[in-house]
């Protein structure tokens, strides 16, 4: 385990030190409930670390990450869900029961109809809503326990991308990445030193002085990327982060993503893109009705 | 600490700017508030002063029949001195009652029409000056007591309680004609911030993903209704200074010897006022809509 730490190189480098302690902190919160340690051997079985896909040897890949079989894994918990319902205040449930593990480092495709409830989800992992039963734990807090200061906070460790970008028309790349940090406190002297670093990240330091609207959406979305990653989260969650482009754009998103997720960062994708999920054989966890059908490592079974 | 705060700053400007339209209108409305909010307050210190120079001056007088004796006259004044209500009691004889008058007209300019009647037909006065103007308790009746001393009982307490009865008036009806612009400028201001939060949608929603604290969201808007309210009070002192000559000169035309108009004093309150009125409409207004537009 300290080894595999170790070895992973992070692009955004920060003091991985600290971010061991705090994890060690707060494992024992999510360790309390018994399914998560049940679902978690179960994940760590599903979710084999290397898969030799045309992808994936495209990347630059960092080291081999199988386990040595006389240590036995213990993976962080990323993102753990615990019975979890959620209704909307109409009365539409969107989720019900749903059981999801995602161990640090996992690379996770969420799939499903659209109306599933797969958007609905990523809301309870930002506290964007609050589930109506059950507990959401991300990087070891309860969210519906966390009030007032602490979810800005909490917000800063997850990095997020939509389908429609949510940039700012006004703002150059550079400004739409920096004003994640200028809205966060973040002292102006050390904004710029950042933004460039994870526009460098994403190939985007050409592009740094134009606005959205003289960008493609492969750069637009790079850009939200960018944003995301400008806290040097431990997870990313994109919903259908390629929803709007087209599939060799796609590609480049999704290599982007793998990358990031290579570098040692937790990936939540949702996607309706079969092609990709079957391609890349990851764990595909798939959401009906608000319920998890499937969590397996593998392809799009279904024509949703 | 100082970053938030640029921040904030930085945003409420800008925030300014990109709805100028309505912060014009809010700022020009908050202008007018602030102006009637300070006219009233200078016309009733106006108003005020004037009161209590008159009532300084409130007297009652009592004109005697003539040819009594000089003893009953000064046993009625010690009657009156004993009371409370009373602070002192003069007593004018004809001719210098007479004397009185000649000097009121010659330092009026008119002629000394006195001169064409034969006797003196001023009576004898005995001047009452009260403790408290509106309290003129059992003074009439003291005085008209004895038989055959007090001829007339000449009060100036009716024109005096008209004054006070018109000031108050003016007190109330001008506090809530403040108070219901006070409450237009409130709505302007909290509209005006609605508008602001409105056009951030998006930015807000952005900086509560990335994980804005709710201090970095909120506060750049009360700025912007604190910075309106600051605008329009700076704006509205600069209209009194430029306006404060020629209003003194009206006071004191209307009020003649009464010592009303600008002192220093009433300037520094009327920009307390005006200030306080502004930054606390500005503020509350934004505080509102913010409250109103911006929950979880
Ligand atoms: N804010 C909301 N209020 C009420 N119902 C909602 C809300 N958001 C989503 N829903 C409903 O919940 C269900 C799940 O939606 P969503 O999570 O967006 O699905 P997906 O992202 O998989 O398409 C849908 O039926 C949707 O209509
Ligand atoms: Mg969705």
């Amino acid at each position: 385990m300290p080894e595999r730490r170790v070895s992973r190189p992070r692009a955004v480098g920060t003091d991985q030190e600290a971010r061991a302690d705090a994890d060690n902190a707060s494992r024992p919160a999510v360790g309390r409930t018994g399914t998560v340690r049940v679902r978690l051997a179960m994940t760590t079985l599903l979710a084999p670390r290397s898969a030799d896909t045309p992808v994936q040897s495209t990347l630059d890949r960092g080291p081999r990450r199988t386990r040595r079989p006389d240590a036995p894994p213990r993976p962080r918990i990323s993102v753990a869900l615990h019975h979890v319902s959620k209704v909307y205040p109409n009365g539409r449930r969107a989720l019900s029961e749903v059981d999801l593990v995602i161990p640090e480092g996992d690379f996770v495709f969420l799939v499903g109809p659209s109306g599933a409830g797969k958007s609905t989800l990523i809301k309870l992992l930002v506290r964007d809503e609050v589930p109506t039963h059950g507990e959401v734990f991300v990087a070891g807090h309860e969210l519906s326990r966390a009030t007032g200061r602490s979810i800005p906070r909490l917000r800063r460790q997850i990095g997020i991308v939509f389908q429609d970008f949510r940039l700012l028309p006004r703002k150059t790349v550079r400004e739409n990445v920096g004003f994640a940090l200028e809205v966060t406190g973040t002292p102006r002297g050390r904004i710029g030193p950042a933004v460039d670093r994870v526009l460098a990240l994403v190939g985007l330091t050409g592009q740094a002085d134009q606005r959205p609207s003289q960008l493609s959406g492969g750069e637009l979305q790079r850009t939200a990327i960018a944003r995301a990653m400008i806290h040097d989260p431990k997870l990313i969650i994109a919903d259908e982060p390629t929803g709007n482009l087209d599939p060799l754009i796609s590609w480049e998103i999704i290599q982007l993503l793998l990358r990031i997720n290579e570098m040692g960062t937790t990936v939540l994708m949702a996607t309706h893109n079969a092609e990709v999920v079957t391609a890349l054989r990851k764990r595909v966890v798939a959401l009906e009705d608000g319920r998890i059908v499937r969590d397996e490592v593998g392809g799009y079974h279904r024509d949703y | 600490m100082i970053h938030f705060l640029a921040f904030s700053f930085r945003r409420a400007v800008e925030g300014l700017w990109r709805n100028r339209v309505m912060s014009l209108a809010a700022t020009v409305t908050m202008i007018l508030t602030l102006v009637l909010l300070a006219s009233l307050v200078i016309l009733l210190s106006g108003m005020q002063a004037g009161l209590a120079y008159i009532e300084g001056k409130v007297e009652i007088r009592a004109e005697l029949h003539d040819g009594v004796p000089q003893a009953r006259v000064e046993i009625l004044r010690s009657q009156l001195e004993a009371l409370p209500e009373v602070a002192s009691v003069d007593f004018v004889s004809k001719e210098q009652a007479l004397a009185d008058f000649r000097a009121q007209l010659t330092a009026d300019g008119r002629e000394d029409v006195s001169q064409y009647v034969g006797s003196n037909p001023l009576p004898a006065q005995l001047v009452v000056k009260l403790t408290d103007p509106k309290e003129f308790g059992s003074v009439r009746t003291t005085l008209e007591a004895p038989a055959g001393v007090v001829e007339r009982v000449v009060e100036q307490q009716r024109n005096v309680d008209r004054l006070i009865s018109i000031t108050s008036l003016l007190r109330t009806v001008g506090l809530i004609i403040v108070a219901l612009v006070g409450i237009t400028v409130l709505l302007i201001v909290v509209n005006t911030i609605r508008m602001a939060v409105m056009s951030r949608a998006d930015e807000i929603e952005i900086m509560r993903l990335v994980g804005a604290t709710d201090a970095f969201v909120r506060w750049p808007f009360i700025f912007e209704g604190l910075l309106v309210g600051l605008i329009g009070a700076l704006v509205t002192l600069g209209l009194l200074s430029l306006a404060s000559a020629p209003i003194g000169q009206l006071a004191n035309a209307i009020a003649g010897q009464a010592p009303v108009g600008f002192s220093r004093q009433l300037g520094s309150q009327v920009a307390g006022v005006v200030l306080a009125a502004g930054l606390g409409l500005g503020g509350l207004g934004a505080w509102i809509s913010v409250r109103a537009y911006l929950r979880r």
